[in-house]
C-alpha cells in the first residue's frame, strides 16, 4: 500500500518530530523531551517501518456490531496518530480483515498503512484468489507483504507469492508461525528460501528464537515480525500487579506494556513488534514503546531476570 | 493443516473473539427484535402448557413452537450473528434449522403424549430462570437470553421434550443438543465466560434427568405402535 514509502515515511517521521517536541500534546507522555519514534530497515530493501505494529488477532475480529467496529477504528486512529503503519492480519481471523477496511474507509488512511496479511488455506492453487479477497475486504489495490501463515502448503503459496512479487502484485513476501510452532522446519525455509520476512513469536518469557531463529534472520537478511509479544495478554495477567524494576527508567521503560516491547525490540535482529489490543489506552503505551531509549544487551539480561524471578 | 498442528494449538488458541464480543450478540440480537421480543418469553411459557393438553392439536402447536424456535435461534444468532465471528457457529446454525424444521414435519408425532407436571414446571423454570445468567455474565439487562433467541437456553428447555420421546427419536433429537452443549461448554471455557456455563451444564444435567425420569419404550409395549394422538402417557405423568 505504500508507494513512495521512504519519502512518505520520511515526512511523516518529521511530523511526528514536530508532534512530539509540542509539550502541550505529549506533556505526559514525552519527559526526556523530542525524540524520534524507533525504526527498522527491511533488509531486502533498506526501507524503514516503524518498530510497533499492530497485530488483529481476535481483538479486531468483531463480525458487524457497529459498535465495535467504531470503537475499533478509534483504536486504529490512535495507533495512526502515534506513527504506526504495520497492520497485521490473516483470513484465519474472522471478520478482522473487514473491520480494517471499515477503519481504513473512515480514516481515508489506506495509503499510510503498511498492509500485511497472510495466505491461509492449504489448497496451494488458491494463493492468488485468496490474496484478492483480503485486498478486497481491505479495501485496498494490493498488500505490502503478504506471509504463508503458519507454513501451511507454504511451498506452493511461496512459489506463487514470488511470482506475485516480480510482477509488482505485492512487495514483499515472508512466511509466519506462532506459539513457538515448527520452528526447525522454519529454520530450514530461512536457510534455503529468499524470504523478505518472517513472522514469529518471541517475548520476554518464549525466548526460544533466540537460540536459532533470530540469528539466521539477520545472517540471511530477512525482517522479523514478532507475534504473541504480550503472549496473548497473559504476560500482563501474570506480572501488572507487579512493581517495575526500580532500574526500569534507565532501560527508557515507563509502564509494564514499553518493559516488554522494548524488550522484544532491542533484540537486533527484530523490525517490528504487533501487540493487538482492543483499548485506545492500550494502544497509546504501546506505541510508546516505539520511544525513548532501548535497553543495552546488559540490562535486557536483568530485564529477562527480573520477570524470572517474578 | 494436518491433526498434529492443529493439536498444538489450545482451547483459548482456537477462538478467535473475545468475550466481550461474545456477549454483545445477545445484547444486538435483543435490540435488533425489540418489540417483537416479548413475544418470545411469552411462547416459551405457553409452549409446555400447549405440550400438556390432551387434545392433538395444541401439543402439535408446541412441537411447531419449539420447531420455530430452534429455527429462528439457529439463523439469528447463529447464521447472521455469531456466524461471522466463529464459523463453527454457521454450521451450528444451518443444523438447528434442520432440527427446527424436522420438529415441525413431526408435527403431533414427536409428542405422543401429553406433557408430565415435573417437565413443565422444569421447563418454566428454566425459561425464567437461565435467562439471567447472560445478564449476570454481560453486567447488564439488554443481555437478556431468551427461549428461541439464545441457542443455549433454547437447547436446554428443548432436551425436556426431547429425552422423553421413544427410541431412535430422542436420540436422534438429543445428538444436536449434545454436541451443542459440549463446543459451546469449551467455548464459554476458553472465553472465560463461566456464568454461561450454566446454558450446557443445565442442558446436559435436564437430558440425564429427563432420560432418567422417562421409561424406555420397550417398558411401555404399546407405546411402539403409537399413533399421534392417541393420548400415550410417558411413565411418571399425571393425567393431563
Amino acid at each position: 500500500m505504500l508507494e513512495l514509502s521512504r519519502r512518505r515515511f520520511l515526512i511523516g517521521a518529521g511530523l511526528g518530530g514536530l508532534a512530539m517536541a509540542s509539550p502541550r500534546l505529549f506533556a505526559a507522555d514525552t519527559a526526556s523531551g523530542p525524540e524520534a519514534f524507533l525504526t527498522r530497515p527491511i533488509p531486502s530493501t533498506g526501507e524503514p517501518v516503524p518498530a510497533i505494529g499492530m497485530g488483529t488477532w481476535i481483538t479486531f475480529n468483531v463480525g458487524a456490531d457497529q459498535y465495535l467496529i467504531d470503537q475499533r477504528t478509534r483504536v486504529l486512529e490512535a495507533f495512526l496518530e502515534r506513527n504506526g503503519t504495520v497492520i497485521d492480519c490473516s483470513p484465519m481471523y474472522g471478520s478482522s480483515a473487514d473491520v480494517i477496511g471499515a477503519g481504513l474507509d473512515r480514516l481515508g488512511a489506506h495509503d499510510r498503512i503498511f498492509a500485511a496479511t497472510k495466505i491461509w488455506t492449504s489448497d496451494g492453487s488458491e494463493t492468488r484468489e485468496q490474496a484478492a479477497t483480503s485486498e478486497r475486504r481491505w479495501g485496498i489495490d494490493r498488500f505490502d507483504l503478504l506471509q504463508v501463515h503458519n507454513l501451511l502448503a507454504w511451498q506452493e503459496h511461496l512459489a506463487t507469492l514470488r511470482e506475485m512479487k516480480s510482477e509488482g502484485r505485492v512487495r514483499y513476501v515472508g512466511i509466519t508461525t506462532s506459539h513457538g510452532r515448527r520452528h526447525r522446519e522454519l529454520a530450514r525455509i530461512m536457510e534455503t528460501e529468499p524470504l523478505d520476512f518472517v513472522q514469529l513469536t518471541y517475548n520476554v518469557l518464549d525466548r526460544e528464537a533466540e537460540e536459532r531463529l533470530l540469528p539466521l534472520a539477520r545472517e540471511r537478511g530477512i525482517a522479523v515480525i514478532v507475534n504473541r509479544p504480550f503472549q496473548g495478554g497473559s504476560l500482563f495477567r501474570r506480572f501488572q500487579s507487579e512493581p517495575l524494576p526500580p532500574w526500569a527508567g534507565e532501560a527508557g521503560v515507563g509502564n509494564w506494556a514499553e518493559f516488554f516491547l522494548k524488550f522484544i525490540l532491542s533484540h537486533p535482529a527484530v523490525t517490528c513488534a504487533i501487540p493487538a489490543t482492543t483499548r485506545v489506552e492500550h494502544m497509546q503505551e504501546n506505541m510508546g514503546a516505539m520511544y525513548g531509549r532501548l535497553p543495552d544487551t546488559g540490562q535486557r539480561r536483568m530485564m529477562a531476570e527480573y520477570v524470572r524471578k517474578l | 493443516m494436518s491433526g498434529a498442528v492443529w493439536l498444538s494449538y489450545s482451547l483459548q488458541d482456537l477462538v478467535m473473539f473475545g468475550p466481550e464480543v461474545f456477549l454483545r450478540l445477545f445484547v444486538r440480537i435483543n435490540q435488533a427484535l425489540w418489540p417483537w421480543l416479548l413475544l418470545w418469553p411469552a411462547a416459551a411459557l405457553l409452549l409446555p402448557w400447549l405440550g400438556r393438553q390432551n387434545s392433538e392439536w395444541p401439543r402439535r402447536l408446541a412441537m411447531a413452537l419449539a420447531g420455530l424456535a430452534w429455527i429462528g435461534c439457529g439463523y439469528l444468532f447463529l447464521v447472521r450473528y455469531y456466524g461471522p465471528i466463529n464459523w463453527p457457529a454457521t454450521g451450528f446454525g444451518w443444523v438447528f434449522v434442520v432440527q427446527g424444521l424436522f420438529l415441525l414435519m413431526l408435527k403431533g408425532k414427536a409428542l405422543p403424549a401429553p406433557l408430565a407436571w415435573p417437565t413443565v414446571v422444569a421447563w418454566w423454570l428454566v425459561v425464567l430462570v437461565l435467562p439471567w445468567f447472560a445478564v449476570l455474565q454481560a453486567g447488564e439487562m439488554r443481555a437478556l437470553a431468551l427461549f428461541g433467541v439464545a441457542p443455549g437456553i433454547t437447547v436446554a428447555a428443548s432436551v425436556l421434550l426431547f429425552a422423553g420421546q421413544p427410541a431412535p427419536l430422542r436420540w436422534l433429537l438429543l445428538l444436536l443438543p449434545l454436541a451443542w452443549s459440549l463446543f459451546s461448554a469449551a467455548t464459554y471455557w476458553a472465553l472465560g465466560t463461566f456464568w454461561l456455563l450454566a446454558y450446557p451444564g443445565a442442558a446436559l444435567v435436564l437430558s440425564v434427568l429427563a432420560l432418567r425420569t422417562n421409561p424406555r419404550p420397550a417398558r411401555i409395549p404399546d407405546l411402539r405402535s403409537a399413533r399421534p394422538g392417541r393420548g400415550h402417557r410417558s411413565s411418571g405423568s399425571p393425567p393431563g
